[in-house]
């Protein structure tokens, strides 16, 4: 299964665009990707989960450090239309708690 | 020991004059053909490496001699970028990068003697000697 | 050495020779051993074809000299091919002893991170961790407090083999520094935290479940951070239950604070603690729902615990054409008494 990244840059905001699985394969991608965007100071990264159906532990530390870099650099990052499966893990570990996450998927309730 | 004979690898025909050059003189050393062929390659390799990388260089040839045998010698020089690390490029599985440097393990096995001298940004000194069985 | 060449190439020869005669079956399987001889012995594409080239010259020496030119192309397209080869054979080579590295390694590993399942008195403990390749990134820990309590370290660090392994030997040894028996979990996690914060790189991190039963009182502490939630077996009422707890991965945010929670263990109650290599299981591409573990438990509850978490870790194994993903631990805790 691929990851498929999609970036629209606009002046204060990057929106990435995901698509597909992020497992340790897919992750180094996913870094090379996200990384970079967090470290403009004032910039807010908004990542689209809504088509990611799967993601491990591997995913998450992608998110971990951009989190921790976003911190470094005084940037924002915002994880927006995460499915339930994704979320599931986010809130296990407890990273729902300390990253900025919206799960309604567009169009639809929170 | 002969005076040697050198090519001036610019285009990459100059590749086929080199490898021209050098299966002459091994054929008239006595080579057999498997040798002239491993010949051959070495010599590609070492060609393309230049044509590919550097600006200017040459593939020379030089027949040595000494009590109980003969050897072909065949000598790359030029003032390329130079290789930084030449444990990593001799490493097996790199031939597949496609770099600089990429088919040098490739000449080390088809020759008897390898030897390389690199700087960075002063340029590369290859020598390699096939001997005549 | 060279004796066995000659020996194959005068085979050879008269293979050929008979083959050209006859085209029978039985040169063509004699040719077969040939080749696996050259093989063997390191013999190059180039020099059999060099050696077909020699063969046919003594066999026809009339052969016309076309054809001889095209063998001799052939032989020079063959030497690129040699070269691979020997590329392929030298990276063989190496690989078998990146293998036998590792395995070193993971003996190692088993021997530093070893821990002994203890014997406690109307509790009855299965353990079974398997890791998906060589190294394990899961981790189990048992400790024996002078108090007579029990305390249970699961975890699992992000990622699996030999750097998830290399991290885990960390959180062994920082372990080994804390009065553990005379810690709580909370305390336990929060010291943890730190260590792992200030050691590893940005995106690794730890989840851990940090157990302490108390047999007296027949109570469960414990606190989690960020790891995969486990679950309570009623007996009585034959529920399952998901263990509920909050908590951040370690590694993350070096002020975290863990809660801590209590439970009550009645006879016959089971406590199951995992790791996602067990919910994450796939069944193809389908996903296997905790329900379905959780009926797979049931169905060995007259087991031992022991035995339970060997079957239970069977059956995944085959639904996984054993071939498992992720590390697997499964615990399963039982008051007998």
């Amino acid at each position: 299964m691929n990851l498929s990244v999609d970036i629209t840059n606009e002046s204060e905001k990057s929106i990435v665009n995901l698509s597909g699985e992020i497992d340790a394969y897919t992750a180094p991608q996913l870094k090379d990707a996200v990384l970079p965007l967090t470290k403009t100071p004032e910039h807010t990264v908004e990542i689209d989960l809504e088509n990611v159906n799967y993601m491990d532990s591997t995913g998450l530390g992608v998110f971990i450090s951009a989190l921790k870099s976003t911190k470094e650099h005084g940037s924002k990052m915002k994880l927006v239309n995460i499915q339930d499966r994704v979320l599931r893990l986010f809130k296990i570990t407890g990273l729902d708690e300390i990253m900025d996450i919206n799960s309604a998927i567009r169009g639809g309730s929170e | 020991m002969t005076p040697q004979s050198c090519v001036t690898i610019q285009k990459e025909w100059d590749i086929v004059g080199a490898r021209q050059l050098g299966r002459d003189i091994a054929k008239k050393m006595g080579f057999g053909t498997v040798d002239q062929a491993r010949i051959a390659t070495a010599i590609s390799e070492l060609a393309r490496n230049i044509y590919l990388y550097t600006e200017n260089g040459q593939i020379c040839f030089e027949v040595v001699e000494n009590m109980n045998r003969k050897g072909l010698v065949i000598l790359s020089t030029d003032n390329g970028p130079g290789i930084d690390d030449i444990g990593r490029v001799m490493e097996d599985g790199y031939s597949t990068s496609g770099g600089l440097g990429a088919g040098l393990p490739g000449v080390k096995r088809l020759m008897d003697e390898f030897d390389v001298q690199s700087e960075v940004g002063v340029g590369t000194k290859i020598k390699a000697i096939k001997w005549a069985r | 050495m060279d004796d066995v060449i000659k020996l194959d190439a005068a085979n050879y020869k008269d293979l050929l020779k008979h083959y050209i005669d006859t085209q029978d079956e039985k040169s063509l399987y004699g040719v077969e051993q040939v080749s696996k001889s050259f093989i063997k012995n390191h013999i190059l594409p180039e020099e059999i074809v060099n050696l077909h080239i020699q063969a046919l010259a003594e066999l026809y020496p009339e052969m016309s000299e076309k054809f001889q030119h095209s063998m001799d192309f052939l032989l020079e397209a063959m030497i690129s091919y040699g070269l691979a080869h020997q590329e392929f054979q030298m990276l063989r080579e190496k690989q078998y002893e990146i293998k036998s590295e590792i395995s070193v390694a993971a003996s190692m590993q088993n021997t530093l991170l070893g821990t002994t399942k203890p014997e406690i008195e109307g509790l009855d403990i299965g353990i079974v961790s398997v890791p998906a390749h060589q190294m394990n990134g899961d981790y189990h820990h048992f400790v024996k407090g002078k108090d007579g309590s029990l305390g249970i370290a699961i975890a699992d660090v992000i990622g699996k083999g030999i750097p998830a392994a290399l991290c885990m030997s960390m959180i062994k040894y920082a372990m080994d520094s804390y009065p553990e028996d005379s810690m709580e979990p909370k305390s336990i996690l929060k010291n943890l935290n730190r260590v792992v914060e200030r050691n590893v790189d940005a995106s690794m991190f730890i989840t851990m479940l940090y157990a302490q039963y108390l047999p007296c009182e027949h109570k469960l502490h414990y606190a989690s951070a960020g790891h995969e939630p486990g679950f309570y077996y009623d007996a009585e009422k034959g529920t399952f239950t998901e263990i509920e707890t909050k908590g951040l991965v370690l590694g993350v945010s070096s002020d975290a604070e863990y809660e801590q929670y209590e439970l009550k263990v009645n006879k016959g109650d089971m406590v199951i603690l995992l790791t996602d290599g067990v919910t994450e299981c796939r069944d193809g591409d389908r996903f296997i729902e905790s329900e379905e573990i959780l009926e797979v438990i049931k169905s060995y509850e007259d087991l031992p615990a022991q035995e339970m978490v060997n079957k239970v870790y069977k059956h995944f194994e085959r639904l996984q054409d054993f071939e498992l993903r992720d590390d697997f631990t499964l615990l399963i805790l039982r008051r007998e008494v």
